[in-house]
């Protein structure tokens, strides 16, 4: 459940012992991806073990940041208020280079020009002092 | 069929709605209580012989354990109880908790309720958490991914695999509101055109406005019993749960196996097979409608299309009277009601009422065979429930 202190601010993660690493990542201009050494599953998002195999063999590697638009939609009405100055803004799921996909939004360009199996590339929007959010630009 | 398999097992003896629409002032327990009562006097069973209770939570409500302030509320005791939330697909998940629960000896007399009242009864702090409830914190809430943009993906990825149009989306909402113009209680009636779909305003491409399915407030009770139960309270016209199904494949919409073959697949499978039927054996369906994609997908996953093709099945007229599985005769999500959880039990009531042979203007002639789809969190959750007359057991 989700404290609702203000609704006007955009939620942040708030980084635990699965996390802390991707996000301490990110702050250094990395996407981290686990890689299993025991199946080679490459997963987004963090935690201790495999999701395949269940080994705890995990290795955090960059990404390339490369990928492209599997799937999108423009958002033209804010889910709250918080999100309310930033429409139309185009949510994205993208297929990283990697292998594995993951949400996120455009920035940069006109999200009315997002187009399926688009190239994009990570953009690194630092919104506080202790966080930096992976969003993607056209590549 | 296996001894422990559930089909025909239990039957459903009593259904009933509370007031559905726009209903203010009126908290969930009461809504809860007065589809309750109506499912009771309609299964002709006092509220005492009720030994089981399952609902579903409620946003407007405070309780979390909404099954418990339930029967506090309407004065029981229940010997069997649960809140369940599998998101949308909690509908036909109380069906099969409830018949297990009865073959398995739990309880006796199962009654099934939900209300909810989000048109009306959310204070700012309720609405917020119904907006933000159980979206990832870390990898999805920091976007600002309203509930429609994962549906919105799915059936954009669609229209992108298969060619689908946002005229044949736009049909889906034209033909749910045909229906709801035939249903009493109805919360939208006036009709519409697909030009009125596509000139509504965009909230995510590619849902405009009336591509999405309504908030309303309302709620609804079932009453199940065994079998043989049934047939010793000289029920008229039990109508039998025949097969159950469940698939969960995901949570985050970016793990979704794949944007366009979902749960249901597997989830209605399951139910076929413990039925012993097919999908061109079904008379009618309920077929979860949050999204006017979310059912082109979900009329190819549930089998009454090829995958890719339920655009043009939509567009052909295949969903109402007349075509190969009239669904959502009451107006569905889109039409009738979504009062959130409890929405998926409007399908129920409606699917059972057509077996049942209540529908007047609306019945589906020789109705016999029915399934009911519910499903949630942009197909994270799917669960199909296939319901028959005595004829069909």
């Amino acid at each position: 459940m989700i404290a609702s202190e203000d609704s006007t601010r955009k939620p942040l993660p708030a980084p635990d012992a699965d996390t802390t690493t991707f996000w301490r990542g990110l702050r250094q201009g990395k996407l981290l991806l686990q890689h299993c050494r025991r199946c080679r599953n490459v997963q987004y998002y963090q935690q201790a073990t495999c999701r395949e195999c269940g080994g705890d063999e995990l290795e955090h590697r960059p990404a390339t940041g490369r990928g492209k638009v599997h799937s999108f939609s423009v958002v033209h009405r804010a889910p709250g208020p918080a999100f309310k100055a930033d429409v139309p803004y185009a949510v994205l799921l993208v297929e990283l280079a990697e292998g594995p996909r993951m949400i996120s939004t455009l920035t940069g360009s006109d999200p009315e020009d997002v187009t399926f199996d688009m190239e994009v590339e990570l953009a690194f929007d630092q919104v506080s002092d202790d966080i930096t959010l992976p969003r993607f630009r056209k590549a | 069929m296996s001894d422990t398999s559930l089909r025909g097992k239990v039957a459903v003896i009593g259904i009933g709605l509370s007031a559905v629409g726009k209903v203010p002032g009126r908290s969930p327990l009461s809504l809860a209580a007065e589809a309750a009562r109506n499912a009771l006097a309609d299964a002709g069973v006092a509220k005492g012989e009720v030994d089981g209770v399952l609902s579903s939570h409620a946003f407007a409500s405070p309780f979390h354990r909404f099954s418990v302030a339930f029967s506090e509320y309407f004065g029981i005791r229940p010997t069997f109880s649960n809140t369940l939330q599998v998101s949308g697909a909690t509908a036909a998940t109380m069906f099969s908790i409830g018949a297990a629960a009865i073959h398995g000896g739990l309880a006796k007399v199962v009654l099934l309720v939900a209300a909810d009242s989000l048109m009306t009864g959310l204070t700012p702090d309720l609405a917020l958490r119904s907006l933000t409830e159980s979206r990832d914190q870390q990898y999805e809430m920091p976007f600002g991914i309203p509930v429609a943009n994962t549906f919105a993906m799915t059936a954009h990825r669609h229209m992108r695999e298969f060619g689908t149009t946002p005229e044949q989306l736009a049909e889906v909402a034209v033909v749910h509101r045909r229906h709801a113009a035939r249903t009493p209680g109805a919360q939208q009636t006036a009709p519409i055109t697909t030009a009125d779909v596509l000139d509504s305003p965009m909230v995510t491409t590619p849902y405009h406005k009336l591509d999405c399915s309504l908030i309303s407030d309302g709620g609804a009770a079932f009453v199940l019993t065994s079998a043989e139960h049934a047939k010793a309270l000289g029920i008229g016209k039990p109508i039998y749960i025949l097969g159950c199904g469940e698939c969960y494949t995901h949570e985050h919409i970016f793990l979704m196996p794949s944007l366009t073959t979902t749960g249901a697949v597997e989830s209605s499978r399951r139910a076929y097979a413990m039925a012993g039927y097919q999908p061109s054996d079904m008379d009618v369906a309920g077929v979860y409608d949050c999204f006017t994609g979310t059912v082109v997908m979900m009329l190819e996953d549930l089998g009454f299309c090829r995958k890719g093709e339920g655009g043009p099945f939509v567009a052909d007229g295949q969903m109402s009277y007349g075509g190969q599985i009239p669904s959502n005769t009451h107006g569905g999500l889109l039409s009738f009601a979504h009062s959130g959880m409890p929405g998926a039990l409007f399908h129920f009531h409606e699917v059972i009422a057509q077996l049942r042979g209540q529908c007047d203007q609306r019945q589906v002639e020789r109705a016999a065979l029915g399934l009911v789809h519910s499903l949630g969190a942009g197909f994270a959750t799917n669960a199909t429930t296939i319901l028959g007359t005595e004829g069909t057991l």
